[in-house]
């Protein structure tokens, strides 16, 4: 998997890059606008992670001038502007999806992995763990081929953690991604954990491969037994 | 008291005695000049009689007889005249006619026949009721001059101070209605009394000031949270490759786990404050009509899972649609905001009450504590109880209803409530 990285800040490239290279992206990186403009168009990506507010000019034109090309790569833009016209004109452009920094790194492992996905399958939407079988696009899980029942929220926080194999997500990063941007609740803590309680419970019962990890109180990490 | 009122009235107290005075003197001095007439007359006919009495013999004595109408002489010694002046003065003589005395204008004088060295008194007198009615016309037309001069001034000088005031209104106007939040400036009409133009001039320099610094404050504001976004996301985003590396210990773990939920704050802080901003500078213009209670059922269904977590019970009754103007986004941030809070502060196993109508959204939650007056409203209000709570959701709510010109109130009756009331929907829906 080829992920092309345009964005001006150094440090953040670099983070996001260190983070993409641990899951076995191969990964290029551009930090203006020509430079963007030039690596999306001559090469081929499985997914751009594309800053709008570049040195030289606008993300939004990269997408335009990619579109105008005839040039279909699953694109991610990231920006520190949480505008929603720029989101709407992105995604009209032929954006993918709309990351606000900050975000948190298992938040972008998560939406490249669905938008992977969603090339890859087409439709047959399933992912293995181990025993486990998640069907994104019906929403089962199911262990050894027998369906596990599972709520809405479970289903989600468990897609979470299929993107994020052997990573620490933090409590933090597992509420957000629940509940969005603006809960901010300790409560939710404790809904996370009842949540997270089900799930275990559920993976046990049913004999199945994965196990959620507690980290220290931190977090948790999901990990496939072999 | 209205200024144009005010004015008038104050000139009107300085005129009016004015005009009074001078009616009066004016009055006297009319009144002095008949009489000065009338008395003139007199005197001439008194020469005219001492000049016959001196020169025709036997003509006083005929006077004194015949007792002619207008004319009184009576024989006198000189010690009973020498101190008598001649003098005139309204006085009332007897008619026989009138069968009554009427007043007349008499001349009381002496004199000294030449002819044969007798001193005599004599009185002339003449009608005054001619001058008496002369006089109470002028009295009557200065009267009604009077009053038609009052109301002249009153409705002339309302209408000049009406018009010459025009700009100072036109500004006050445009004053009462002037917003920071629409930045634009007033237009000042062209006039051309200096003290109207230094006034214009100064208004005009202190808005422009204002809205310089309240834009500056306002660009700061989003510019600073802005600005703190990539750091920000830098920070998290090392932090976060730093807590998965595997040779990490467990005591910096939890230490960057705890550094890395304050950040997760700030985030959230930076965040609502750029939202506030951008609902204040409108950067949310595309509206549709939207019926809030399927915006809130939509809402509260996506955080079913938590209110089932802490046993809540939604209790909702609607007795009409509230449909309103807004922009979807804003619509949504500002439902999810109240039903956030309802859930956040509500207590476990507590219900959540709304009730819908026209015009009027209600959500009402079970809690415990009291909270004063419409300060939830205000940024930064925490509760003690709330350490999590970064307290701007309904700051971010109240920004949106002022947005749309909506009512909000919160009051406490045993439960949290808070009434968003739409006034202009009713026309709007028809």
């Amino acid at each position: 998997m080829k992920i092309l990285v345009v964005e001006d800040e150094y440090e953040m490239l670099k983070s996001i890059e260190a983070s993409l290279l641990s899951e076995k992206y191969l990964v290029e990186t551009a930090t203006d606008y020509s430079s963007g403009i030039e690596k999306a168009l001559v090469y081929e990506y499985d997914c751009i992670l594309l800053d709008i507010s570049l040195p030289g000019g606008s993300g939004l034109r990269i997408l335009d001038e990619m579109k105008k090309n005839g040039i279909t790569a699953n694109v991610i833009i990231i920006s520190a502007k949480n505008s929603i016209d720029d989101k709407v004109s992105g995604l009209e452009l032929g954006a993918d999806d709309y990351l606000t920094k900050p975000f948190h790194m298992a938040e972008l492992h998560a939406r490249i992995k669905a938008v992977l996905r969603r090339k890859q399958f087409d439709g047959k939407d399933v992912l293995a763990l181990g025993n486990v079988l998640l069907n994104h696009t019906r929403r089962q899980v199911s262990v050894d081929g027998r369906p596990l029942e599972m709520t809405r929220k479970e289903f989600d926080i468990l897609v979470f953690f299929a993107a994020n194999i052997n990573r620490l997500i933090t409590r933090e990063a597992l509420a957000e991604n629940v509940w969005g941007d603006h809960i901010d609740n300790a409560d939710n803590f404790d809904f996370i954990y009842a949540q997270i309680k089900n799930i275990r419970k559920k993976m046990k019962d049913g004999n199945a491969d994965i196990r959620l990890k507690s980290v220290y109180g931190v977090g948790y990490k999901l990990i496939i037994d072999s | 008291m209205k200024l144009v009122d005010h004015l008038v009235y104050r000139l009107l107290g300085m005129m009016l005695p004015v005009i009074g005075v001078w009616s009066v003197a004016c009055f006297l001095m009319q009144i002095y000049e008949i009489y000065d007439g009338i008395d003139e007359g007199l005197i001439n006919l008194k020469q005219e009689f001492i000049r016959q009495a001196n020169t025709e013999p036997g003509f006083v004595n005929d006077m004194e007889k015949h007792n002619p109408l207008n004319i009184i002489v009576k024989k006198a010694d000189y010690d009973s005249v020498k101190h008598l002046e001649e003098r005139a003065y309204t006085g009332m003589v007897y008619f026989a006619t009138e069968e009554e005395e009427e007043e007349v204008r008499l001349l009381e004088t002496a004199f000294r026949c030449d002819l044969n060295g007798q001193y005599y008194t004599l009185k002339i007198f003449t009608s005054n009721v001619e001058s008496n009615d002369l006089i109470k016309n002028i009295l009557y037309s200065l009267i009604a001059f009077y009053f038609v001069l009052a109301l002249t001034l009153i409705f002339t000088g309302k209408k000049v101070i009406r018009r010459a005031t025009r700009p100072f209104f036109h500004l006050l106007e445009k004053l009462e209605h002037f917003n920071l939040d629409e930045a634009g400036m007033i237009d000042f009409p062209k006039t051309q009394v200096k003290e109207f133009n230094a006034l214009n001039n100064s208004v005009k320099k202190l808005l422009e000031n204002n809205i310089r610094i309240y834009n500056e404050q306002k660009r700061f504001i989003e510019n600073a949270a802005h600005e703190l976004q990539t750091p920000l996301a830098i920070v998290i985003g090392k932090l976060e490759l730093l807590i998965n590396r595997q040779d990490i210990q467990p005591e910096p773990l939890k230490e960057i786990s705890s550094a890395l939920n304050i950040l997760g704050k700030m985030k959230r802080l930076n965040s609502s404050l750029l939202l506030l901003s951008k609902i204040k500078n409108k950067q949310f213009p595309k509206s549709r009509q939207l019926d809030l209670s399927d915006i809130f059922m939509q809402v509260f269904d996506d955080y079913r899972e938590l209110t089932e977590h802490r046993r809540l019970k939604l209790d909702v009754y609607r007795q009409g649609n509230p449909v309103c103007s807004m922009n979807p986004d804003l619509a949504l941030i500002m439902v999810s905001n109240l039903v956030k809070n309802a859930i956040s502060h509500n207590i476990p196993e507590g219900t959540i009450r709304a009730r819908f109508s026209t015009d009027t959204i209600v959500i009402a939650n079970d809690g415990n504590h009291h909270v004063q007056g419409d300060d939830i409203f205000e940024r930064y209000q925490t509760r003690s109880d709330q350490s999590q709570t970064l307290g701007l959701g309904l700051s971010i709510v109240k920004s949106i209803t002022d947005l749309y010109g909506m009512e909000i109130s919160y009051k406490y009756d045993r439960q949290h409530i808070i009434t968003i009331h739409f006034p202009d929907n009713r026309r709007k829906t028809g």
